[in-house]
């Protein structure tokens, strides 16, 4: 039998930052992750992150996932690959398959990290081979390098769902469509902006109803739903794909933690059951915490925060508590309550307080916003101060920021101080259009990708729209590209006069067009032909 | 299927072997996962149901599902999602819940 002071089970954002934390500490840790390389889901994950910078914005998933191996290894933590907890035993016995051999590891604390599965939709012909988990579709071409198909249906307008189908448009895989069977985009807006632009129609209350196929998927029946969730007759029609994405939700993976005896409760915001929990993520075994998607789905940001306190909490139960462990504790809960602190934390707040954590800490201020304060402003409100007068002056950004999302590295990458956010990360940019010089160093720092630049001072009567371009082939200078509007419709031709991308851009360009000054305002996006 | 060019990734260049998959040679690189490199050969039929034979692809690619299970190497319900491929590997559609050959050991 071996022995470890804090077992982790699962080596994703929130078990290697529970990992990295705990060591910090002086706590001995061992990961055990059942992947061939540690990192879980942010070793697919393309897109750049939001929040603040100490939750990693703007840097990608897939750069993360080195970063927090790195520190858990500068730190003496231990990472068993591609190995199986089978069994979470009393008095923190684990039972290990690691390929043909199988460990038993004596833990004085185990923090549950492991994660959660992709949740299934029930319509006919849902076995068919090509109907796939987003998540399965990310790790098979982001991963593998595989494509999973040439033209695909997305099921579910999440994040999950515009941030995959904007995957697939890098791939080089059709986007047929995206139905969502409620009536609004539950994903960001700016990732969904991103999508749209490029020309893949999201259509609202609309579902799958049928997979069409004998030995695999030939075709999809999508049809509208009324508002009792019922297919509307007459409004079926088939599309020609080949494959069918499912980005219909997670649910937590709570076996270990039902099977070593935690109180369980099934909190139907927080995706299904799980352990009880409080803030500092034990739950009602002690010494056994749980964090990240295993105690509530929620987003990669907040399960690297949830792992680094339940982290510093179990070595502090181990080595007893110091002011510094303490106080970073603290930081680390105000860090998780600003970040749910917007809209989009209205569900996850909810959750948590079933459990019960919000007559126990000050996770959840007086302030935060409810869900329906996520539209935060509408795309005139937003560049009503972008007027003819200013436009006449020289270049300006264009924030196309329309909800309360947590993110913020706009404020940190504008020189000028022009853009603030004076309410946390959860409020909305404001840009002072008189300070801002229009040099576009938001552009491709922006996780959103929601930022331009318009010039309408360029020549007479023609105006430069600079926009970020992630797409293959990049156009090249002198280039005459279709300019798009936010919908992804042909506006017509415009001169590529200049492309910039430097490796401090990390891989997002930035497409400066010239275009007929009336189109400085409607143009966002451009289609490149492969020929 | 094969990605050859990403305006985020690189796909460092891997080493080429081939198998066989109901008898017939497939290539991919070692190390991938198998069902990847079957889907990249253009198979995504793994196994036939067990009641009703129905064709059965991968669905999670995460080692959770269970339904890429195959007979690799005479062994059944091998989750070829998460199971590296190697080279001269024998690869079977899986009929049902497959026969397990004793006296192999």
């Amino acid at each position: 039998m071996e022995r470890t002071e804090i077992a982790v089970i699962g080596g994703g954002p929130a078990g290697l930052s529970a990992a990295v934390a705990a060591a910090s500490l002086g706590a001995q840790v061992i990961v055990i992750d059942d992947g061939a390389r540690p990192g879980g889901q942010l070793i697919k994950q393309t897109h750049r992150f939001f929040g603040a910078r100490s939750h990693y914005s703007g840097t990608r998933g897939i750069d993360i996932a080195p970063l927090l191996v790195q520190q858990a290894q500068a730190g003496g933590v231990k990472i068993w690959s591609n190995a199986t907890v089978i069994g979470l035993y009393e008095a923190n016995l684990l039972g290990i398959w690691q390929g043909e051999t199988f460990h038993e590891l004596q833990a004085g604390c185990v923090i549950v990290a492991t994660g959660a599965a992709e949740n299934m939709l029930s319509f006919p012909g849902n076995d068919l081979p090509g109907v796939y988990g987003a998540g399965a579709v990310q790790t098979l071409m982001n991963v593998h390098g595989v494509r999973p198909g040439r033209r695909v249906l997305m099921v579910g307008a999440g994040n999950i769902g515009v941030i995959v189908s904007y995957q697939l448009l890098q791939a080089g895989v059709e986007v047929a469509a995206i139905v969502e069977a409620l009536p609004y985009v539950g994903g960001y807006q700016v990732h969904a902006a991103k999508v749209q632009r490029a020309g893949v129609p999201i259509l609202l209350r609309h579902t799958v109803v049928e997979a069409l196929g004998d030995e695999e998927v030939t075709g999809a029946v999508i049809a509208q739903l009324d508002d009792a969730w019922c297919v509307v007759d007459g409004t079926q029609r088939t599309l020609e794909v080949d494959t069918i994405c499912l980005a219909v939700g997670l649910t937590p993976l709570s076996e270990l933690l039902w099977q070593a005896g935690c109180q369980m409760r099934y909190v139907p915001a927080l995706g299904g059951h799980v352990a009880v929990h409080d803030e500092r993520m034990e739950t009602t075994l002690p010494g056994v915490y749980v964090a990240g998607d295993a105690s509530g789905i929620e987003e990669a940001s907040t399960a690297m925060l949830e792992g680094r306190l339940a982290g510093l909490a179990a070595a502090m139960r181990l080595h007893g508590e110091t002011a510094e462990g303490l106080r970073r504790l603290r930081e680390t809960q105000e860090e998780l309550a600003a970040f749910r602190g917007g809209p989009y934390g209205a569900k996850v707040r909810e959750g948590k307080e079933e459990l019960g954590l919000s007559r126990q800490c000050a996770l959840f201020p007086a302030s935060a916003m409810p869900l329906e304060a996520r539209a935060g402003t509408t795309l005139e409100a937003a560049l009503a101060s972008i007027t003819p007068e200013r436009l006449a002056r020289g270049p300006v950004a264009v924030i196309e920021c329309l909800e309360r999302i947590p993110c913020n590295p706009c404020v940190e990458a504008c020189r000028q101080g022009a853009i603030t956010m004076p309410g946390g990360i959860n409020e909305l940019p404001q840009l002072d259009v008189e300070r801002c010089t229009g040099c576009g160093v938001c552009i491709h720092q922006c996780p959103g990708l929601a930022i331009f630049v318009v010039d309408a001072t360029y020549a007479p009567g023609e105006a430069l729209v600079s926009l970020p371009y992630e797409f293959l082939p990049r156009p090249q200078q002198g280039d005459t590209v279709v300019a798009l509007d936010r919908q992804g419709g042909k506006i017509g031709p415009a001169r590529v006069v200049r492309v910039r991308q430097t490796p401090q851009m990390d891989r997002t360009a930035v497409v400066t067009l010239a275009v007929p000054v009336e189109w400085a305002m409607l143009v966002r996006g451009l289609e490149h032909s492969r020929c | 299927m094969r990605i050859k060019e990403h305006p985020i990734l690189t796909f460092p260049p891997g080493h080429k072997v081939t198998f066989t998959c109901d008898g017939r040679e497939v290539e991919g690189y070692e190390g991938e996962p198998i069902a990847a490199a079957l889907h990249a050969a253009g198979i995504k039929v793994l196994r036939r149901s067990t009641r009703h034979n129905r064709p059965r692809g991968f669905f999670c690619a995460n080692g959770k599902c269970a339904s890429c299970l195959m007979v690799v190497d005479g062994v059944p319900n091998v989750m070829t999602c998460v199971t590296p491929l190697r080279a001269g590997m024998v690869v079977e559609t899986q009929r049902g819940k497959g026969v397990v050959r004793h006296g192999t050991d």
